[in-house]
């Protein structure tokens, strides 16, 4: 186990340089760059200007020199600084010679976006799999079929439509929870407890409604796991046995069923760590989604490469996690018997 | 916008409008005030207005985009400024001279001016912030009018000289655009990476009080401005990037100030009589044009009656109504309707579709095949509009592609990303037509779009304009800073150009604003600077603030 963990790690490195060489042509292949963007189209801004600022950035180098430029510098952990946001450092805080921090943007962005997004997958979960349990245990009864008319409630709903609905009828119509933004306008004068329930009430929409619309695919992958495990050879022997129902479901299956979840949750870790652009883009929340988007449209090519290469990173120990998870879950993938 | 998201906004902008159809009902609170009671002026409270887009930083002059220079115009003042009727007086200046030969202008600073930590502000600031914006390298965006001074002095503390090789026009207007830096927080600094940018120290009504990344900015009264108090306390822009969520928080009385789009001025709002109540409409004229430019290096757009023909084959009056819902108008000359520079005898080409085909006639396309498309040469007359992914640009190129059908010509649409729009299509001259539109200045000098000798790739006379007396009469304008003489120079420019339809203007669409009611103070009908012009004495009376904000 512990030479499979070693050869996984080291296997990262080569992944990763060419995850970043693969992004790093393909972004330039789209045309433009950051001088493009649309307040440049300005008479008062001269080509001339346009040309001093893309010899600042070294665009007017050869693509292979931009990228051995930028290699160089991720070698040393430097992410570099952004062309858009005022040069601010794209990864980690810097401080300069007055002893002023800048924080960096991704620094800012991640932990919102894990927060959302972590809050949003245990709701999901902790409501999936009870539904799916449920709909596969009364399979075809009135359970099941209130809960696959849900499904496809949520499958065909889209998520804006959703997020506008409640914001307007929860915020606007009814006052009950704050419609966009992260705090209130004046969160720096509440107490901590008050400070902890702005937080929450602000949170409540977009972490809900992600969850509601995302719980449609997790519930019938639940139900159908079940299903499957349920007829097994294995569960008719604990019947036969003269098991209760409850016991056979909720200590033989259940484990079973769940095994594949983790696959899923590995899966989904792009998507944590990447964010969502819509429902950022709808709550007004500063989060990884909306910031790598916004940076692919003005070209800000060290933003765009900085979420690329700590995204890929975190991807492939996610993924290294959920194997190493299946292998601790299912004896049968540690002995080898079976791939995660 | 970026597309991916106005697409978004369209389906959302439809999704509301219905979904406000459907709640008759609110049980909003405050609908038993009324916000139409006049009362005293008395300063203080808060304004609420939103953004869509952060400032990356608030030295406008390296950051270059509207949301820092929306913001940072309240913090820094320039030496001059347009007032209500976009005539210039002096902000920092108390008067300025121009010599005989008209090519040195000495700005008089106001008497003891002052930064917001107390520090005077004098003509070393304006020389220091005239150093930053040519030098090299800061590559400031908008240095190329800066360049143009020979020698910058300062004979005194007061007095701030500024010579020109021969006299430029446009100067006075790239003075009232320059806002001035203290020289003694960034003198040394590189003002590219400066903590200043997001901790600035200006001269105007307002300073930041704070700024939370992705969240909001908030601005505060500058106690040290000498220019007088502003009437509100405190200014506050929350960043929030979607147009319809702007809208929910307008309604829910959590923001006070908003543009719109033409749905929502003239459906939405008008269809609720609770937002009537607490929402003020406004309406100006914007200083922005949308049109329709020929590749004048492509056949068969080099010929002047093919330009006029298809001028008269599009009826603009049916894009201002279909596309802006009315609330645009019909143009002849590049510059706002109303103001000095805007030549009054001009009329907009009408819709002539009989004249427009004898035009094409005339310039040698029949329909020889006889399946309504023209052809010369043997070669059918068809060509493809490209657009930004601009909802109304694609919409206005689907009338006007239906109009010209009409007459005979083949028009293919095509909507492109932005960047790849400007460095594919613009830069390389590779379109035969484009629909975009010109935002401008305020100063008539439209030397960068028209003159013959800016067509080189990044230029903007990208569309190969060439005309010697257009290139003369722009070459006059710079050279006169007498107004007078230089509204004759323009009037006879834009006479010239619209005879010449080098491009068709589609329309000048209003800018659409509501306000909420406490917020008083506000001119309307807008004078031509638009509402903002006197934003400083906006207020908010006691009765009608929120208290929750206004508190701390």
């Amino acid at each position: 186990m512990f030479k499979y963990l070693i050869k996984r790690v080291l296997w990262m490195i080569p992944m990763l340089i060419g995850i970043s060489l693969i992004s790093f042509f393909i972004m330039h292949l789209a045309p433009g760059d950051i001088t493009n963007n649309e307040s440049a189209f300005n008479p008062k801004a001269s080509e001339e200007s346009r040309q001093k600022l893309r010899e600042m950035y070294n665009l007017d180098k050869p693509i292979i020199v931009q990228y051995g430029l930028w290699l160089k510098r991720m070698v040393t952990l430097d992410f570099g600084k952004s062309f858009a946001s005022h040069q601010k450092p794209v990864f980690w805080q810097t401080k300069d010679a007055d002893g002023n921090i800048t924080e960096g943007l991704i620094q800012q962005a991640l932990p919102i976006t894990l927060m959302i997004n972590l809050l949003g997958l245990a709701i999901t979960l902790s409501l999936a799999i009870p539904l799916g349990i449920i709909a596969a245990h009364k399979y075809q009864g009135w359970q099941d079929r209130s809960i696959t008319l849900f499904n496809f409630i949520g499958f065909s709903i889209p998520g804006f439509w959703l997020s506008l609905l409640l914001m307007y009828w929860l915020g606007v119509v009814n006052n009950w929870f704050p419609i966009s933004g992260m705090h209130s306008l004046n969160y720096d004068t509440l107490d901590t407890w008050g400070k902890v329930k702005d937080t929450f009430s602000h949170l409540f929409l977009p972490v809900v409604i992600p969850s509601i619309t995302g719980l449609a695919g997790i519930t019938l992958f639940v139900k159908n796991g079940m299903l499957d495990v349920l007829q097994q050879d294995y569960i008719t022997t604990a019947r036969a046995k003269g098991l209760g129902e409850r016991k056979v479901v909720y200590t033989h299956a259940l484990r079973n069923a769940l095994l594949p979840l983790i696959t899923i949750i590995g899966l989904s870790i792009p998507g944590l760590i990447g964010g969502s652009v819509i429902a950022e883009t709808i709550f007004a929340i500063p989060g990884m989604g909306k910031l790598f988007y916004d940076a692919v449209l003005m070209r800000d090519f060290p933003v765009v490469m900085g979420i690329l290469t700590i995204g890929s990173a975190l991807t492939l120990i996610g993924n290294l996690l959920a194997d190493v998870a299946y292998a601790w879950a299912d004896p049968r993938v540690r002995r080898g018997v079976a791939k995660a | 916008m970026s597309p991916l998201l106005l697409n978004l906004n369209i389906a959302i902008s439809l999704s509301l409008a219905l979904l406000i159809a459907g709640c008759s009902s609110s049980t909003d609170k405050q609908s038993q005030i009324d916000y139409n009671v006049s009362s005293p002026q008395v300063s203080g409270g808060t304004l609420i207005n939103a953004m869509t887009g952060e400032p990356s930083g608030l030295i406008s002059m390296i950051a270059g985009e509207s949301a820092s220079s929306a913001i940072s115009s309240n913090i820094f003042n320039s030496l001059l400024k347009y007032d209500k009727n976009l005539e210039l007086e002096g902000d920092l200046v108390e008067h300025w001279d121009i010599s005989a030969d008209q090519k040195t202008i000495t700005f008089k600073l106001k008497p003891n001016l002052k930064w917001a930590d107390k520090k005077p502000l004098t003509s070393a600031d304006v020389l220091f912030t005239w150093q930053a914006v040519t030098d090299e390298k800061n590559a400031s965006p908008y240095a190329s009018d800066f360049l143009l001074v020979k020698k910058a002095e300062t004979p005194d503390a007061q007095t701030f000289r500024v010579s020109y090789e021969q006299a430029y026009a446009p100067a006075l207007d790239s003075w009232a655009g320059l806002q001035i830096l203290p020289k003694h927080l960034l003198e040394g600094k590189d003002l590219h990476t400066t903590a200043f940018a997001r901790s600035p120290v200006g001269s105007n009504y307002y300073k930041l009080d704070s700024w939370n990344h992705g969240e909001h900015l908030k601005l505060s009264r500058n106690a040290n401005s000498v220019l007088g108090p502003a009437q509100i306390d405190n200014l506050i822009t929350r960043i929030i990037p979607d147009n319809s969520a702007q809208f929910l928080e307008l309604m829910a009385d959590n923001i006070d100030l908003m543009g719109l789009d033409p749905i929502k001025y003239s459906r939405i709002i008008p269809a609720r009589p609770e937002l009537q109540k607490k929402l003020a409409l406004y309406k100006e004229l914007g200083n922005s044009y949308t049109y329709m430019g020929f590749n004048l290096k492509h056949k068969p757009f080099d010929d002047v009656r093919v330009r006029r023909a298809i001028n008269y084959a599009i009826d603009k009056q049916e894009i201002i109504d279909g596309v802006y819902l009315g609330l645009g108008i019909n143009i002849a000359s590049p510059y706002k309707p109303g103001t000095r520079w805007s030549n009054p005898a001009l009329t907009p080409y009408p819709y002539d579709p009989a004249k427009a085909r004898a035009l094409l006639k005339e310039a040698g396309f029949t329909d020889t095949n006889n399946d309504g498309t023209l052809e010369r040469d043997g070669k059918p007359f068809s060509f493809e509009i490209i657009t930004n992914q601009n909802k109304e640009r694609e919409k206005s190129a689907v009338l006007i592609q239906r109009r010209l059908k009409e007459v005979g010509i083949d028009v293919q649409i095509r909507a492109i990303e932005w960047a790849s729009f400007i460095s594919r299509f613009i830069k390389t001259g590779d379109f035969d037509v484009v629909v975009l539109g010109w935002g401008l200045g305020l100063d008539p000098d439209q030397y960068n779009i028209w003159h013959s000798s800016q067509q080189a790739p990044g230029q903007f006379n990208f569309i190969g304009y060439n005309n010697p007396k257009i290139d003369k009469l722009l070459e006059q304008g710079r050279l006169e800073l007498n107004p007078d003489k230089r509204m004759e120079i323009y009037h006879q420019f834009s006479a010239t150009l619209l005879e010449d339809s080098p491009i068709i203007y589609l329309s000048a669409g209003y800018g659409l604003t509501a306000i909420h009611k406490r917020v008083k103070g506000i001119d309307d009908p807008a004078p031509p600077a638009g509402i903002g012009h006197n934003s400083q004495d906006w207020y908010i009376p006691q009765s009608l603030r929120r208290n929750e904000i206004s508190a701390h």
